[in-house]
């Protein structure tokens, strides 16, 4: 016992630590101009550099990505600039150099300074901002402005280095993925419970011999209802049953109500089933004592056999919460970032799929393993048989 | 003054008729042994008084009025009549006071302190007091019946249905749900015993009845029935239990 709570601890830590040492990418201020000049002003505004990558135009607020080498322009039209940029990560040749810049079809030379980057930061350092300082000069008249831009670590090319850049350097998206798909689960489970305690009790009440002609419809009509509610959710995967509530309906207007909605709708089919064979495994002459002293049908349920029933069925309701963590995954097809979206969204960032999936395998892993270690635990605690994982829905 | 009437009461499962027509009559404060091999009905007959078995045909009073008209007026008749199960049948997910102050709190919406009051003098009378607080599966099989009497009485019953009550006993245990029900013999009581304990039933009844095959296949009073049985069967049936 105590062994699980180390386990699922010292997991929780590292993952902690992980986290927590993510850097945070800084917002770059180049908007502010201290000049009157309006050709200055507009030579500030409207400057262009140049990246070694097939000369590719980077705007000064597109500088927070720098991963190679890049140029900065010596003139921009009739104003002349100078540069002088104090960063470990880069170096300025001082020489002026002529490049060839497409222009619709034909090339126009441009003469630029260039700034090579002498390395990277790690991945544990982070982006690193960096200044340019730039001095403006027309007709005798010079002014100063800095832009800002960043370096940043670029993905190592093999697949531990790459899994321990996408780990760090996108942690916090993972971390996020996992909270909503623990609380979507965890509230799909509850409310799919509360759904489920009154489709279980329309599937098992009966009619009986007293009941008048109203009370057997409704009777056989609860008992038809919950029927068909079952069947449709149990037999349709939630896959398609949260694109038709969310393509097909647009339900909530917000993806993540929708699919908070369909995951308890779902999860309600199931626990419903849960309910009822664990109303079947009571005892009749339970309900028999209860009738025998005069109580009636709704309080011989609601305070003898449910109460009886709920306790069996927990570990296989704690069960569905487990296979919930897993089977949100398919929400991603609606658009919410758990942590399965989470991840193909950071596989799209570098191309790099097999990292980002590892992490996220790893991670689902964690959360079902440690789950179930801490229901198990408490279902020893309360005298209950603990289920092995199931199939999935 | 006959408390229960019952008339032509017939009870059958589908094709199998296990009541073929029973007429009987208790009087207040009787004390009345059904016995009879398995499977003659005698369990059947006492679950049809209270409705757990609903009958096929025939009629039950209860002081000469039938509650088998709405579900509302049979629980009002299962309140007055209490029960006693072969298997005890304690509410599993409650404690032993919880167990016997349930149904007079929910039907007769008595207060809560005065019940618990209550239920530790009832429980002191089955000598069951010091299990207040206990589980029901923490009990041995003579402490549960003795815990489902007591549920029992918290209603006031005027008639208590025993139904086996000491079958699923150990034989050591089946003492002290006797001696249980002897003590409450005396409180003037009706009491209706379906029970295998002739020697008990002997001691006890005030009228036995023997059940063949569905009917009453002859009653009178203990001495008639044990000590000179008329009938075959019956003679057939007691000279088993004697021996």
């Amino acid at each position: 016992m105590l062994k699980v709570f180390k386990k699922v601890i010292t997991f929780a830590i590292l993952f902690g630590i992980i986290i927590t040492v993510i850097p945070r990418s800084n917002a770059l201020d180049n908007t502010e101009i201290q000049t009157d000049d309006p050709i200055i002003i507009d030579a500030i505004e409207n400057i262009k550099f140049y990246s070694s990558f097939n000369y590719q135009t980077l705007t000064a607020d597109r500088l927070n990505r720098i991963t190679q080498d890049f140029y900065l322009p010596a003139n921009y039209g009739d104003v002349q600039i100078t540069y002088t940029i104090d960063s470990k990560y880069l170096s300025l040749s001082q020489e002026k150099e002529t490049i060839s810049l497409r222009q619709g079809t034909d090339y126009v030379d441009q003469e630029v300074f260039k700034v090579s980057v002498k390395t990277l930061p790690n991945v544990l350092v982070g982006e690193v901002v960096f200044s340019i300082h730039a001095s403006l000069s027309y007709n005798n008249n010079i002014d100063y402005h800095t832009f800002q831009g960043q370096v940043i670590p670029v993905i190592p090319d093999d697949f531990l280095g790459g899994s321990l850049y996408t780990l760090v350097r996108y942690g916090k998206m993972f971390l996020e993925g996992a909270l909503l798909t623990i609380g979507i689960s965890l509230l799909g489970t509850i409310i799919g419970f509360i759904l489920a305690l009154l489709l279980a009790t329309g599937k098992i009440i009966k009619t009986t011999e007293l009941d008048n002609k109203f009370q057997k419809t409704l009777k056989i009509f609860m008992n038809k209802l919950s029927s068909i509610y079952i069947t449709i959710f149990r037999g349709t995967p939630m896959i398609v049953q949260a694109s038709f509530f969310w393509y097909g309906f647009g339900l909530f207007g917000d993806p993540l109500l929708c699919g908070l909605f369909v995951v308890s709708l779902n999860t309600a089919a199931y626990i419903a089933e849960i309910i009822r064979g664990g109303v079947e495994s009571i005892d009749k002459g339970q309900s028999e004592a209860a009738y025998a002293l005069g109580l009636n049908y709704t309080q011989s349920l609601l305070f003898i056999i449910f109460p009886q029933a709920i306790k069996n069925s927990m570990p296989a309701i704690g069960n569905e919460f487990v296979i919930n963590i897993k089977d949100t995954a398919v929400l991603s097809v609606i658009g919410i970032f758990e942590l399965f979206n989470q991840a193909t969204k950071i596989t799209g960032i570098h191309y790099r799929q097999l990292e980002a999936y590892a992490i996220v395998a790893l991670i689902y892993l964690f959360l079902t393993y440690s789950t179930t270690s801490i229901l198990k635990l408490v279902e020893k605690r309360m005298g209950m048989k603990p289920l092995e994982l199931t199939s999935s829905n | 003054m006959s408390i229960i009437k019952i008339h032509n009461l017939h009870k059958a499962y589908d094709q199998d008729e296990v009541l073929k027509g029973i007429n009987l009559e208790i009087k207040q404060g009787e004390i009345l042994s059904i016995i009879g091999s398995s499977g003659s009905g005698k369990s059947t007959l006492l679950r049809c008084i209270n409705y757990l078995e609903i009958p096929t045909s025939g009629e039950i009073l209860f002081h000469n009025e039938n509650f088998f008209t709405s579900p509302k007026n049979i629980q009002i008749l299962r309140s007055r009549v209490g029960m006693v199960f072969q298997s005890f049948n304690l509410f599993e997910n409650k404690n032993v006071i919880d167990n016997l102050i349930l149904a007079p709190l929910k039907i007769l919406k008595k207060n809560k302190e005065d019940l618990r009051k209550k239920a530790l003098e009832t429980l002191d009378m089955v000598g069951m007091k010091d299990f207040a607080m206990k589980m029901p599966k923490t009990l041995s099989g003579g402490q549960k019946q003795r815990v489902a009497i007591a549920r029992a009485l918290m209603m006031n019953p005027e008639v208590i249905l025993f139904d086996e009550p000491t079958s699923a006993l150990d034989p050591e245990m089946v003492g002290e749900v006797l001696d249980t029900i002897k003590s409450l013999a005396k409180t003037g009581i009706t009491m209706i015993i379906v029970t295998h304990e002739m020697s008990f039933a002997k001691e006890l009844s005030h009228r036995v009845i023997f059940m063949n095959e569905g009917i009453v296949y002859e009653e009178g009073s203990p001495n008639e029935i044990f000590q000179s049985p008329k009938l075959p069967r019956t003679k057939e049936f007691l000279k088993r239990f004697i021996n």
